[in-house]
């Protein structure tokens, strides 16, 4: 940690950097005029909703804007030496060599063709051709190894495929760490990684700062990961810098308004919702000992069952009218699986499920369609669950005109108060899916959950793709409708924070089972099971002090 | 592997089985296709018709006649109705002639497919793309038969550069043998450069936009090594099913080529036999071609789990 050194010259100095693309209209100013300075061995966050330029912004510094409709103005300077309209042969010495890049998503940030090994062993000796491949080689195992993955001799060998999302992410640090960089550049590194492996791949990252004095531009959206690591930040909105400062600074005296914002829309997981009174009435849905598995196949000519993946295995739980049951687990914890398998749209291998009494597990699809209206679902990616090819008030009426419950006129009118009612202008009716902001689409989703009136709704990640102050906004519309139409929400998520934040109750999910179940403040404050201090504990806190703290404490 | 080595023979044998029966039904229902009457000749009497299909057995049931009929191709005993040849012998003979238009048409369309589509996708939107769009439209809007014609018009009558169709054994001259065959590999190729040059071209430029490439980029590699390592590489995955389906169906006979070119081959051999409705050469050739396509569907997967090792042989299909 050794922020600012005043006096030296800086490792990177940034100044008045604009990129614009032109379009057909005006062009977009994706980053209007940017001046930071990197000093050796800081990490200095730029944080942003998506949009704000942060990530056009890293990719300008090695020059990966390209293309005939960019326009990059300004200068970038490394170690004094001008890069902005340096030659192509100069800038590739650069990218890898001097400065190392990581990206958000490591599973397609590796080639699917080729080994881990070969993939770094080509890093190494597109700037080292002198090296032998032998050696390359080597030199790729040792550096698995000291990003932490385990047995590298042989790792080395696996395909991307073959490797869980946090050991990508490591093997992509090794990568861009092969030829010893000054700068490492990581483009929200952890977003699509489960909060344990996040904390991982922060606490490697901390320990390179730390050890080699790794100069690191964090680029994330996520003030809790900020939090973590940085020591200075800078807050980027609309392509300008809006907000810069030490950390502490930022987090506790912010000058600008916008910041101001965001730092208030992160969901906290020591804020509590208000409690609901139970009231003694039978559960609106119970699931008992519920059982999912996958066959998995095998056989010469005919397909016999040789194992099975046991994604939900042996669940129960209630939920109460009018309650709100959080179902937090990571990838691959069979949370998902198991909110199909609730609503029927996987048949439950066994197990019963009980919704308003009645028994509904293994109902055939005809016998299950009336009492769809009643179960509604709301889900993650916006961008895919809505059809693109129809209106937004097709989409929401669509419910209405399926079950036979309004058409024509009525239809589009009851549409239109849908929109109204979760915040979108009745003037949207109009518009298609892409049209919309990531927030709105999922206004739009909940709005055709709701259409058919349902008692209950589950939804799975519903705000885990959104930006954090639009998470606030979603997760308070949802809060809204529970008192307007008595609904009774199982909400799914990963991030344990945003689930307290909207949950009476909460269920842990971990390997297909529940491993703690329990209300929501004891849980997150006198977790009993282990998984589940190991969920807490990994949680990033928007807090810096809070952070070092717990650092401090943990440290051994 | 042997999984998969026994349900593809599986699977081959199954589709053999129901092209012919098809086959043999469709040939059975038309009219005009009593095959006594064939072997009877032009001078044929009713006697001589009845005893003919006695002798021949044409008055069995369908399924015996099937039976037989499979036996005689197995074993290479069938007889043409129409010129009481040997089936098998007459295709054998013409398979040098169309494995050897097949392969060389084969090897220029990959190679300037892939050529063409690979500077397209790297020039995407200049001249030079714009140039090779065009040639690739024409190329597969000329209809072979008018192709074939101009280049025979202009390459052997006219300017005498090659001769006009013909066929001579690579063992016997392989000069010969290439000079006769270059128009019809030409003529043979040309749709498909065009195509192949499109399909590569498109899937170059979704790879373009792919992470990895930008992870490539960012360990500075040079923009020829992304190119050709990263993008290319990718991008022939598709090519290669392409491929494997249009080769396999090519060895099973070129119909048109074979027929302009004067080439004696397989696909020559099928176009006599329809135009006399002589069922056994027709049910041989079908199944002869019907091979070579369930055998490069088979390649095509074995070479697929290579080049893209997610991909595993025998796995259930999800």
């Amino acid at each position: 940690m050794s922020a600012g050194r005043q006096g030296s010259e800086p490792l990177l100095r940034v100044s008045d950097l604009r990129v614009a693309f032109a379009t057909e209209g005006e062009p977009v100013r994706a980053v209007d005029g940017v001046s930071f300075e990197l000093a050796a061995g800081e990490v200095l966050a730029i944080v942003g909703e998506s949009g704000s330029g942060k990530s056009v912004t890293a990719q300008t510094l090695i020059g990966l804007t390209r293309g005939p409709n960019a326009r990059i103005e300004g200068s970038v300077a490394l170690a004094g030496r001008e890069l902005l309209g340096a030659r192509e042969a100069e800038l590739r010495r650069v990218r890898g060599e001097r400065i190392g890049m990581i990206f958000q998503d490591p599973m397609s940030s590796f080639n699917p063709v080729y080994r881990i090994g070969a993939q770094v062993v080509e890093a190494i000796r597109a700037h080292r051709p002198q090296v032998s491949r032998g050696e390359a080689r080597e030199r790729a195992v040792e550096l698995l190894d000291s990003v932490g993955i385990p047995d590298p001799q042989r790792r080395v060998d696996s395909y991307p495929h073959e490797f869980s999302g946090g050991m990508r992410q490591r093997a992509m640090i090794a990568m861009a760490l092969a030829l010893e960089p000054q700068i490492l550049i990581a483009d929200e590194p952890t977003t699509a990684l489960d909060v344990t492996i996040q904390a991982q791949i922060l606490e490697l990252l901390r320990r390179l700062n730390r050890e080699r004095g790794l100069a690191t531009i964090l680029i994330t959206h996520d003030f809790g990961v900020v939090a973590e690591i940085a020591d200075r930040v800078l807050v980027m909105h609309g392509g300008r810098i809006v907000e810069r400062g030490g950390l502490d600074e930022v987090f506790y005296s912010p000058r600008d308004p916008y910041t101001r914002r965001l730092l208030d829309a992160v969901v906290r997981l020591d804020r509590a919702p208000p409690l609901r009174p139970s009231r003694g009435e039978p559960p609106l849905l119970e699931v008992s000992d519920l059982v999912k598995h996958f066959p998995v196949r095998r056989g010469l000519l005919v397909d016999r069952e040789v194992d099975r993946v046991r994604a939900v295995d042996g669940v129960s739980f209630s939920v109460a009218r009018g309650e709100t049951l959080g179902l937090v687990g990571e990838s691959g914890s069979g949370k998902s699986t198991l909110s199909r398998a609730v609503l029927q749209l996987l048949e439950p291998t066994s197990g019963s499920v009980r919704f308003e009494g009645r028994e509904i597990a293994g109902l055939s699809r005809r016998r299950m369609r009336p009492l769809r209206p009643a179960m509604q679902m709301v889900f993650q990616d916006t961008s895919t669950s809505l059809n693109p090819r129809r209106r937004i008030g097709q989409i929401v009426g669509e419910p209405l005109r399926v079950q036979g419950v309004a058409s024509g006129r009525e239809l589009r009118g009851r549409a239109r108060e849908l929109l109204e009612r979760v915040g979108l202008p009745a003037a949207h009716y109009e518009r298609y899916p892409h049209e919309l902001s990531g927030g709105q689409r999922q206004r739009v989703g909940i709005a055709r959950a709701l259409a058919l009136e349902p008692k209950l709704v589950i939804a799975d990640e519903p705000v885990s793709a959104l930006d954090a102050s639009i998470r606030a906004q979603i997760l308070d519309l949802m809060t809204e409708l529970q008192g307007e139409f008595g609904l009774t929400y199982v909400f799914v998520a990963h991030d344990i924070g945003v689930v307290r934040h909207v949950s009476d109750r909460i269920a842990v999910m971990h390997e297909g089972r529940i491993v703690e179940q329990g209300p929501a403040d004891r849980v997150c404050e006198r977790p009993s099971d282990p998984y589940t201090k190991k969920l807490l504990a990994a949680v990033p806190v928007p807090d810096p002090r809070e952070a070092r703290a717990r650092r401090a404490s943990s440290v051994p | 592997m042997a999984r998969f080595a026994v349900r593809r023979l599986a699977g081959a044998a199954a589709v053999l089985f129901a092209v012919s029966v098809l086959v043999f039904v469709i040939f059975n229902v038309i009219p005009n296709a009593d095959p006594a009457r064939q072997l009877a000749g032009r001078t044929a009497n009713p006697q001589l018709i009845a005893s003919i299909t006695r002798e021949w057995g044409f008055d069995d049931p369908l399924p015996e006649q099937y039976l037989r009929m499979m036996q005689n191709i197995l074993t290479g005993k069938v007889i043409s109705y129409e010129t009481e040849e040997n089936v098998d012998e007459r295709i054998v003979e013409g398979i040098p002639e169309t494995f050897s238009l097949a392969v060389g048409a084969a090897a220029i369309w990959m190679f300037f497919g892939i050529l063409f589509g690979y500077l397209s996708a790297v020039r995407a939107g200049g001249p030079l793309d714009r140039g090779l769009t065009v040639l690739a439209v024409t190329g597969i809007s000329m209809p072979v038969f008018w192709l074939a014609a101009i280049l025979l018009n202009y390459l052997a009558y006219e300017l005498e550069l090659l001769p006009a169709g013909g066929y001579v054994g690579f063992t016997e001259n392989p000069l010969e043998w290439a000079q006769h065959l270059i128009l019809p590999w030409v003529t043979l190729a040309i749709v498909y450069v065009g195509l192949y040059s499109r399909v590569l071209r498109s899937n170059m430029l979704d790879a373009m936009g792919a992470d990895y490439v930008r992870t490539a980029r960012a360990k500075g590699l040079s923009e020829h090594r992304v190119m050709t390592r990263h993008v290319l590489r990718n991008s022939l995955i598709p090519i290669v099913t392409l491929f494997g389906l249009d080769f396999g169906a090519l060895l099973g006979g070129v119909i048109v080529v074979e027929g302009i070119f004067n080439l004696n081959g397989v696909g020559q051999y099928a176009y006599e036999s329809l135009i006399n409705l002589d069922l056994p050469p027709i049910m041989a050739i079908t199944l002869f071609g019907a091979f070579f396509i369930v055998l490069f569907n088979a390649l095509v997967d074995v070479v697929y789990a290579f080049l893209d090792p997610r991909v595993k042989l025998g796995s259930p299909a999800r």
